[in-house]
């Protein structure tokens, strides 16, 4: 599966993402909050069945790092 | 850690909440939070109205408001109590515990144990657990279990990410031995090694109170917290909703050999609803069988959530009937318990704030 693949279907779950690139910082990005992280590890989780810790996400700072996490691709 | 025990039944349940009505949205917009976000979090995760205390209010006073109303309706001679259980995180003292504070208030006879349990969200079935040893094994006929917390007053007013949570409540559930053979499943797990992940870092003997540890920090989002206050890492916190807790209720359901589609109620803790409904869903139960509306209706209650679900949810089938419930505690430690049994007919007391308006 694509990086861009997996954007989208973060997308469609997560409302933060919404016009953001591969690249994006998510930093810049208005509503990620802690409420997003939250619905970044359950979509995660119901899609690939992989649990991230808050540390992993919190290493991230583009949403490509967030999509490097999951090891489909 | 599975157990089971019988030989014990759930006489009677009772709560009480603090009497102040807080709603999500104006609270956020008197802290200038735009509309839009407050609207987004509240319909994600459920957030609407909570119950707080007033200030000079106490879980001692909550709990002690639900004893009396449940020892009433019984009409029960407060000298055949052999036991006080009290869980909570938010005891009126360091020493000595609610239990022998309540013991003294409610006036019962010097023949009686009385002891705190320090748990939070998982420990209205810690509670249920002990009080069900004594009846069963311990040669006791009477056992109140007190369960609540103000964990509102716990939190820094702008730290968005958990002060909006919590509503404050006290419950009463009155445990007594029974000849019937009724068992109740149950199962323990902790994961000490996330204990960080909910945590009030000073204020104990490890960190005690001094002006340092009211230094104001400031995370990346923006809220703002101290050491004294209650701090949750929710991203942990969420992983192990999602990890321990469907593990766990699968676990009870093995144990006490449930089918889903024969349980009346997922009984759990109502961390939010967000939460709630996710848990539901990932163990195979269908939403009507999981109660949700707590959350929305008085905020997260601490080990007072599960008794407000049996009643608020549950508790005209529960007067009537025996029910077939499994529920689950989670939280703090961190520390959850699940449960698989009949509960009920039972006694009922309504859902009343404390103290009442004139």
């Amino acid at each position: 599966m694509k990086q861009t693949d997996l954007l989208i279907a973060l997308q469609s779950d997560v409302d933060c993402f919404s016009g953001a690139t591969i690249d994006t910082p998510l930093e810049s990005l208005p509503r990620w909050d802690s409420l997003s992280i939250l619905l970044v590890i359950s979509h995660i989780e119901a899609n690939y069945k992989i649990i991230l810790s808050g540390q992993q996400i919190r290493e991230c700072r583009t949403v490509r790092d967030l999509l490097n996490l999951i090891p489909t691709l | 850690m599975k157990t089971a025990l019988k030989n014990f039944k759930i006489r009677a349940i009772a709560l009480s909440t603090g009497s102040v009505t807080r709603s999500y949205i104006e609270d956020g917009l008197a802290q200038g939070i735009p509309q839009i976000k407050l609207e987004r979090i509240s319909q994600t995760i459920g957030l609407n109205i909570r119950k707080t205390a007033l200030n000079n209010i106490t879980a001692l006073d909550l709990c002690e408001d639900a004893s009396r109303r449940l020892l009433r309706q019984l009409d029960l001679d407060v000298s055949s109590v052999d036991a006080i259980i009290f869980v909570t995180q938010t005891p009126d003292y360091a020493q000595p515990n609610n239990a022998s504070l309540l013991h003294g208030r409610l006036g019962l006879s010097q023949d009686t144990m009385a002891y705190d349990i320090s748990m939070g969200c998982s420990g209205w079935v810690y509670g249920l657990h002990q009080a069900a040893l004594l009846c069963a094994h311990g040669g006791l006929g009477r056992v109140l279990l007190c369960a609540g917390d103000t964990l509102s007053r716990t939190t820094h007013k702008l730290d968005q990410s958990i002060n909006p949570l919590f509503g404050d409540a006290g419950s009463a559930t009155l445990i007594e031995r029974s000849g019937a053979e009724d068992t109740m499943y149950f199962m323990f797990g902790t994961d000490g090694s996330m204990s960080s992940a909910i945590k009030v870092p000073a204020g104990g003997s490890r960190e005690p109170l001094t002006s340092k540890s009211k230094e104001e920090l400031k995370d990346k989002f923006g809220n703002i917290t101290t050491q004294e206050n209650l701090q949750m890492n929710g991203a942990d916190v969420f992983n192990f909703t999602l990890r321990d807790v469907p593990q766990a209720i699968q676990a009870v359901l093995t144990h006490a050999n449930y089918k889903v589609s024969e349980v009346d109620a997922l009984v759990l803790h109502q961390a939010n609803k967000y939460i709630v409904q996710l848990i539901g869903q990932k163990t195979g139960f269908n939403p009507q069988q999981v109660p949700n509306a707590v959350f929305e209706k008085f905020g997260n209650q601490s080990s007072a959530s599960i008794p407000c679900v049996l009643i608020d949810s549950l508790g005209e089938a529960l007067t009537k009937k025996a029910v077939k419930v499994v529920g689950c505690g989670f939280g703090v430690g961190l520390s959850w318990a699940a449960f698989a049994g009949e509960i009920g007919p039972v006694t009922v007391c309504p859902i009343q704030p404390y103290p009442q308006t004139p």
